[in-house]
């Protein structure tokens, strides 16, 4: 074999065992039939942060095959032009997009209303929209302008919902404990009754540039997972925090399985740093609101030390 | 021709616009507003500009940047041109704008008036636009959080159109367009 060739080979061989090294944390139960998704927030920035989650997202669905992401707002930072969207969304993400992998997008802030007809973004042209996977059924918010009319459709679709999981999605935190924005407790006002009267088991936010799991409040489990393109480093911890990571960017991976629901948070290094399961709770959506006790979430060990705030 | 969204060229935007305008049929009414007279002519003068809006084709979803982004800059300049001698105070006249004031400001010194404004300060506001009627509303900028409680008490709008924040003043958007409709210049103290 020529010189070069063996080169070749070796660096191909190294590219691959180094793949298989990162994708080894994966400790989710990995069972066939279950829903298998991601999750990315604050991430549409172009830059060189947001391209190495997207390549971790690769290579961790090389063993954790989910077939949809999650978009938690901020999709595409700053200029909104032709070449700016494909360089913030269709370059980093064109090998899932290519493997058949569906975005499923909210609007932030810094969101341009007219992403809603980018078909990629699978909003059907609505500012808000729902859409269900095997038993659960997602919810994503536009916060930025939650209107009367929103919140009507919301009430709407939430109480005509039969899925076994209700998951909500969109922007901004009801509880943060960042020290940038923190909790909107404007926002919690309108959607935390919902959220309690019709039985949501998860919310997930982005905003904050780093990742925080809250401790359950009123039975509800809260993320925020704002750390795919931008990092706000010394922002997190306080009262609600039960887990937070701030010192790298990442991504989140779900997968869910009748009453179970296993989380991972993986680092753009392609480490875990944290992860667990949560039980789902079982609402009764007839009767008066009710704050159900909810257990938090049961930590599974993660391969790597995490940062706890 | 109207079926689907076609790039044309401004010139031919504005003949169409122009057609359709003459030949408009009655507005669709606007979303059921809090009972005050003023707030009912803003609806109406919403509608008036709902009437322009309607000549317009409506936006498929498409996986093409550019035809979104083309078609947003369309819009916008058939908007200029058909409300070309459109001036600050043209929607938010004297009248309606004493009664947003009351409802904006009422909101702000209310008892849940620290959530409000720290929902106004968490989206991130804008400050340092100058604001012109029929300016654009620049796409680099964040669209800025208007509390949900404010927006129980002020007319609803359609889809097409919100409110907005900017630094202290008030703002009528066209959110498609991303152009600034109307404004009430130091709404909130």
């Amino acid at each position: 074999m020529r010189p070069t060739r063996r080169l070749l080979l070796f660096l191909v061989l190294l590219s691959s065992q180094t793949l298989w090294l990162r994708a080894q944390d994966i400790t989710l139960p990995l069972k066939s039939g279950s829903v298998r998704f991601a999750a990315i927030g604050d991430m549409g920035n172009g830059e060189p942060a947001q391209y190495e989650i997207a390549q971790r997202m690769l290579e961790f669905r090389q063993k954790f095959s989910f077939n949809f992401v999650i978009m938690l707002g901020d999709n595409i930072y700053g200029g909104k032009s032709p070449a700016e969207l494909q360089k913030k969304f269709e370059l980093p993400y064109k090998p899932l997009l290519d493997a058949g992998v569906q975005f499923y997008a909210s609007l932030g802030n810094h969101d341009d209303t007219n992403e809603r007809f980018y078909k990629f973004f699978n909003m059907n042209g609505e500012r808000y929209h729902s859409f269900k996977k095997g038993n659960v059924h997602f919810f994503a918010i536009d916060s930025t302008y939650l209107d009367p009319k929103q919140l009507a459709w919301l009430e709407k679709e939430l109480a005509s919902s039969g899925s076994d999981w209700k998951f909500a999605y969109f922007h901004h935190p009801l509880y943060s404990s960042g020290g940038r924005h923190g909790s909107d407790t404007a926002l919690r006002d309108q959607l935390e009754p919902l959220f309690l009267k019709y039985g949501v088991d998860v919310v997930l936010a982005g905003h904050e540039h780093f990742y925080e799991r809250l401790k359950p409040q009123k039975g509800i489990h809260y993320f925020i997972s704002g750390g795919a393109g931008k990092l706000r480093k010394g922002d997190v911890g306080g009262e609600f925090t039960e887990k937070a990571f701030d010192t790298g960017f990442h991504f989140m991976i779900f997968e869910l399985l009748d009453d179970r629901l296993h989380f991972q948070v993986i680092t753009d290094q392609g480490k875990t740093v944290d992860s667990g399961i949560i039980e789902r709770r079982k609402v009764d959506t007839k009767a008066a609101p009710s704050v159900p006790a909810a257990p938090p979430a049961k930590p599974v060990p993660p391969t790597t030390r995490c940062s706890d705030k | 021709m109207w079926g689907g969204f076609q790039f044309m060229h401004p010139d031919g935007w504005w003949r169409a616009l122009t057609l359709a305008v003459l030949t408009a049929a009655a507005p669709q009414p606007a979303a059921p507003a809090p009972q005050s007279v003023a707030f009912g002519d803003f609806s109406q003068r919403v509608e008036q500009y709902l009437k322009l809006r309607k000549a317009l084709p409506n936006e498929r979803t498409t996986k093409s940047p550019k035809q979104i982004v083309d078609r947003r800059h369309a819009l916008a300049e058939a908007i200029r041109q058909a409300r070309s001698g459109a001036k600050q105070g043209d929607i938010f006249t004297p009248e309606i704008s004493v009664e947003f004031l009351r409802v904006i400001r009422g909101t702000l010194a209310g008892a849940n008036a620290p959530n409000v404004r720290r929902t106004i300060r968490q989206g991130e506001p804008v400050a340092n636009l100058h604001l012109t009627v029929n300016g654009p509303y620049p796409e680099h900028l964040p669209q800025t959080t208007v509390p949900p409680t404010m927006l129980l008490r002020l007319p609803q709008l359609p889809e097409k159109i919100a409110y907005r924040i900017v630094g202290h003043d008030f703002v009528l958007q066209d959110s498609e367009a991303r152009l600034v409709i109307d404004f009430i210049p130091g709404a909130l103290p």
